[in-house]
């Protein structure tokens, strides 16, 4: 009886693992390889489609690249991807990191096998990879935000800033950025008048009241912008309540904003930013394929070119404060009326 | 024929080598070979060398298999072990970062497994009519969150001197030392608990407890003792896991219960206690481990990894559930 069981057992598996095969893209030779944060994950599946289409858009098939998810959002699950890949012989990884520090034993396996390393979306240690896809520039963000204020406000008046907490170093970046960008030009922006930064501190609650405190202490006040997902969120809650005149503007996500954004008088935001993962993943394979070739070695000032990609050719610029190289995507993307139902739903 | 289930403290079965072959663990072993050999054909990739380089981490949760062997013996269930892992890993984190000597850090790392095992162990014969995968639960979220609290907002701690770990990391010939780490303390706790009254003991508790306290054996003291066994060898986990990821995370150790129960359980040994054998559960370990490394090197969609070891185990079960009917069909005719 046993006997039978175990030969049904085995033939079972058999079965099962080949169907497993027929499934998969059984690679040998693939040379190109992205790691994502985890199965399931929207915004990295997005991520994973643009890595693909650039691969086929450079020509390649799907035998020569492969794309991983881990079983589960950790490290571990990261590491024994890697670790697959690099009994694979592939070329290169790219892979968005669950964590900056826990990767640096595996990545450094990969290196000694003449592997190239970069990243996209998180980074790790810069001695880790030769470079990094960053999804936005500090001045891209700062510029695409300001040149929304200018607009919303039709050129002129009071404008605030709802930020996250004082301290928070992105936002402070992107704030200070925006200053700058209106001083030195004051032609074009000198007509704005930034009444106030405020603080919610990433939390829901604080950000309403800090906005209910700005629609009352600034009577004139055209724009808010909030550069801050929770930030953002907690204004469109308290601006569209209100039917306030106010508009909003800054960076959010598309399933959270997806109601408030409008051209009309009922809808508190008529458009607002995020990064585009989809061209992300088109990036980190265009680098993936300039490393492999040799085109450029991860050194700042290297440039390559990326397929149609609207920004290229890209050039490796340095990670501010440091001399390791990072690529950065472009503008962020803008979500308004024409876009954010097909967006809400991803991430 | 009582079947396995006569694998009590009163008998204990002398089979054939022919039984053996045809016993669970002899599946376990043609199975085994079976996916070696389809990994072979499935991949090119699948060879000695790279297996092995895969394979540290998957070493370092087959440790835990031998002392969780123990606990599911007794008719019991550990779930905290993987927050064990996560802990033990931070709080050597912490001690390497402060300067410590290594070996003290590995003796740190290793205490504060224990001491986690035996707080298990503490509750659960202090209050024996727990049920212990509810006490395990709660010391499961609070371990992992004494070291999520500890790691901070970052959520993640680096091994700054990770020079140290080489010793624990390198390789002997192609074997990384956590495969000889493995043969070791496989080789230690089947002796313990094929041979000694201990083992024999861990048997009669998971039959019946009650009838093993009357029969005069110390059922508190050593349901201390295998879960602190089970805390120990977390911690010991947890050193091989630092090698492997230089530093501590709050994902650490993440679902290492469930991994570690799926191969003592597809390995033969009954959640309900008083069945089945380690070399059983190490020989399903490693066919776990390779199916894994092999559908990881033809890349395989991830869930489907899951849902073949979720249908392995629903299937184990299966069969020892059928022998089991059929062995008391067998004693109702006799009667």
């Amino acid at each position: 009886m046993k006997r039978i069981i175990s030969l049904i057992l085995v033939a079972v598996m058999a079965v099962a693992l080949l169907a497993s095969c027929g499934e998969t893209t059984t690679t040998t030779g693939a040379k190109y390889a992205l790691v994502t944060k985890a199965a399931g994950n929207a915004y990295n599946e997005k991520e994973a489609e643009g890595f693909k289409a650039a691969m086929e858009a450079a020509g390649l098939t799907s035998s020569d690249y492969i794309i991983r998810h881990p079983e589960q959002a950790t490290v571990e699950a990261q590491i024994a991807v890697i670790n697959s890949l690099i009994s694979q012989g592939v070329k290169s990884i790219a892979i968005a990191a669950n964590d900056p520090n826990a990767l640096s034993s595996v990545l450094a396996d990969a290196k000694a096998k003449g592997i190239k390393i970069l990243t996209l979306d998180s980074d790790v240690a810069p001695a880790d990879r030769l470079t990094f896809c960053n999804q936005a520039g500090v001045q891209q963000v700062a510029q695409a935000l300001i040149d929304a204020v200018l607009d919303l406000t039709g050129g002129e008046g009071d404008y605030a800033i709802l930020s996250a907490t004082s301290q928070a170093t992105n936002q402070n970046a992107w704030i200070d950025a925006m200053k700058a960008i209106a001083a030195a030009d004051s032609a074009k922006y000198g007509k704005l008048n930034l009444v106030e930064v405020a603080y919610g501190d990433d939390e829901p609650q604080k950000s309403t009241d800090q906005t209910q405190a700005l629609l009352q202490k600034y009577p004139d006040l055209k724009v808010i912008c909030a550069p801050t997902t929770v930030g953002v969120a907690a204004a469109a809650k308290v601006l569209q309540d209100k039917k306030s005149t106010v508009k909003l503007t800054g960076l959010g996500l598309p399933s959270e904003m997806a109601e408030y954004i409008g051209n009309d008088a009922d809808h508190s935001c008529p458009y607002m930013f995020l990064w585009n993962p989809i061209d992300l993943g088109k990036l980190a394979a265009y680098a993936s394929i300039a490393l492999v070739d040799g085109k450029i070695t991860g050194a700042v000032g290297d440039k390559f070119e990326a397929g149609n990609m609207e920004n290229s050719p890209y050039t490796l610029t340095a990670v501010e404060g440091t001399n390791a190289s990072e690529i950065i995507l472009g503008a962020p993307f803008k979500f308004d009326p024409s876009n954010i139902g097909e967006w809400k739903s991803v991430y | 024929m009582a079947g396995k289930s006569g694998r009590t403290i009163s008998a204990v079965p002398q089979k054939s080598i022919l039984k053996r072959l045809l016993s669970w663990e002899g599946a376990l072993v043609l199975i085994f070979i079976a996916v070696l050999v389809m990994g072979r054909i499935m991949s090119p990739y699948f060879t000695l060398e790279n297996v092995l380089r895969e394979m540290p981490k998957y070493l370092a949760e087959i440790l835990i298999v031998f002392p969780m062997g123990f606990v599911l013996i007794m008719g019991e269930i550990d779930i905290s072990v993987g927050s064990i892992v996560c802990l033990s890993a931070t709080v050597a984190c912490f001690a390497g970062n402060a300067g410590l000597p290594f070996p003290l850090v590995m003796l740190i790392c290793l205490l504060t497994g224990l001491a986690c095992g035996l707080l298990n162990g503490f509750i659960l014969t202090r209050w024996p009519e727990l049920p212990p995968m509810i006490v395990t639960l709660g010391t499961q979220i609070i371990f992992r969150g004494i070291a999520e609290v500890t790691l901070g907002s970052g959520g993640s701690l680096s091994y700054v001197n990770s020079k140290d770990l080489g010793i624990l990391s390198k390789t002997l010939g192609p074997f990384p030392v956590a495969f000889f780490a493995v043969l070791i303390a496989a080789a230690i706790f089947i002796v313990v608990l094929s041979t000694s009254t201990f083992g024999r003991k861990l048997y009669a508790i998971g039959s019946n407890r009650t009838a093993a306290k009357y029969a005069g054996i110390k059922v508190s003291k050593i349901r201390l003792i295998v879960y602190g066994l089970a805390g120990l060898m977390a911690g010991m986990c947890a050193l091989f896991i630092l090698t492997t990821t230089f530093g501590a995370n709050t994902t650490t150790g993440q679902n290492y219960e469930m991994d570690v129960i799926a191969m003592c359980v597809f390995g033969g040994i009954a959640t309900t206690g008083g069945k089945g054998n380690l070399f059983g559960a190490l020989i399903a370990g490693f066919s776990i481990v390779c199916l894994r490394i092999a559908l990881g090197l033809i890349n395989t969609n991830p869930q489907l990894i899951l849902i073949i070891i979720g249908l392995l185990l629903i299937i184990s079960v299966l069969i020892s559930g059928i022998s089991q009917m059929r062995g008391k069909k067998l004693k109702k005719k006799k009667a």
